[in-house]
């Protein structure tokens, strides 16, 4: 329960100081997310004593919000720039997610990220690990923040 | 001569939200010249008078760390100031970076305010 408080204020931390976008937890909407239709997932990868992945899943319509809003410019297709933009956000969750497992960060390693997106896709959990996922709402939709650690 | 800086950092969207913050924090620059990684920092600072850097740590091809390493042992460019902008701030990994020679660090999120507290003095 607290490693999910933590993750929710960090990520309104990120949209709060750098995407100036209003975003809100829980959602009405709930946490799981079941199949993923046009959405970017931002993915970033953790090694070391804590293993597992943490991912964004942005809705097509908030990540042209999200980007747009980094940009300053309007946008109605997936670009480099919004597979950028959404890979920022969950590089910038994926260091705090680092700081709020390990003290002072110095045993875990994170990966470059990385994002696909698709029309209609599956995110699966690794076997055995411990996911905590968390919905939240912002005007153009609902996101969701996933971290899968390894048990 | 007016004052140039450097941005480091392998995302486009992040070189953009940095300069955008050091306007917002009215840090005025003459030229803001930009690299997605170490290796092209290096080649920038070859050919380029600038007055300070602001870089990643966590890069594809060349990182923060060995970015900081390979250019103090440059006599051309190893006296320039490199702030740390990034979302690796545990105490070791920029304990590291002080040691190579960075003049501090900022953790990613952050607002132009304290773009402006850290890095004003430093100009």
């Amino acid at each position: 329960m607290k490693l999910r408080k933590e993750i929710i204020n960090a990520t309104v931390e990120i949209f709060s100081t750098m995407v100036m976008m209003d975003i809100s937890a829980p959602s009405a909407k709930g946490d799981e997310y079941g199949v993923l239709e046009n959405t970017i997932t931002g993915v970033i990868g953790l090694a070391g004593t804590h293993k597992g992945v943490l991912a964004v899943h942005v809705p097509h319509a908030v990540a042209f919000a999200i980007t747009g809003s980094f940009l300053g410019i309007e946008l109605d297709e997936i670009t480099e720039d919004v597979e950028d933009a959404i890979g920022e956000i969950a590089n910038m969750l994926g260091g705090n997610v680092k700081s709020i497992l390990s003290e002072n960060g110095r045993d875990i390693d994170l990966s470059l990220p990385s994002t696909v997106s698709g029309k209609e896709y599956g995110f699966h959990t690794i076997k055995g690990a411990e996911k905590t996922a968390i919905a939240f709402d912002c005007e153009k939709g609902t996101f969701y923040v996933e971290l899968q650690l390894e048990t | 001569m007016g004052k140039n800086v450097l941005l480091v950092d392998d995302s486009s969207t992040m070189r953009k939200i940095i300069g955008r913050s050091l306007r917002q924090a009215g840090i005025d620059f003459d030229n803001i010249f930009e690299a997605s990684d170490g290796l092209e920092a290096l080649d920038v600072l070859a050919k380029e008078h600038v007055d300070i850097v602001l870089s990643d740590i966590n890069m594809p091809n060349m990182d923060g760390i060995s970015f900081l390493r390979e250019k103090s042992q440059r006599d051309d460019m190893k006296d320039i100031p490199v702030l740390m902008i990034s979302t690796e701030t545990g105490e070791d990994i920029i304990g590291e970076a002080k040691s190579l020679g960075a003049v501090g660090a900022i953790k990613k999120p952050f607002t132009p305010d304290k773009v402006n507290e850290v890095l004003g003095p430093l100009l």
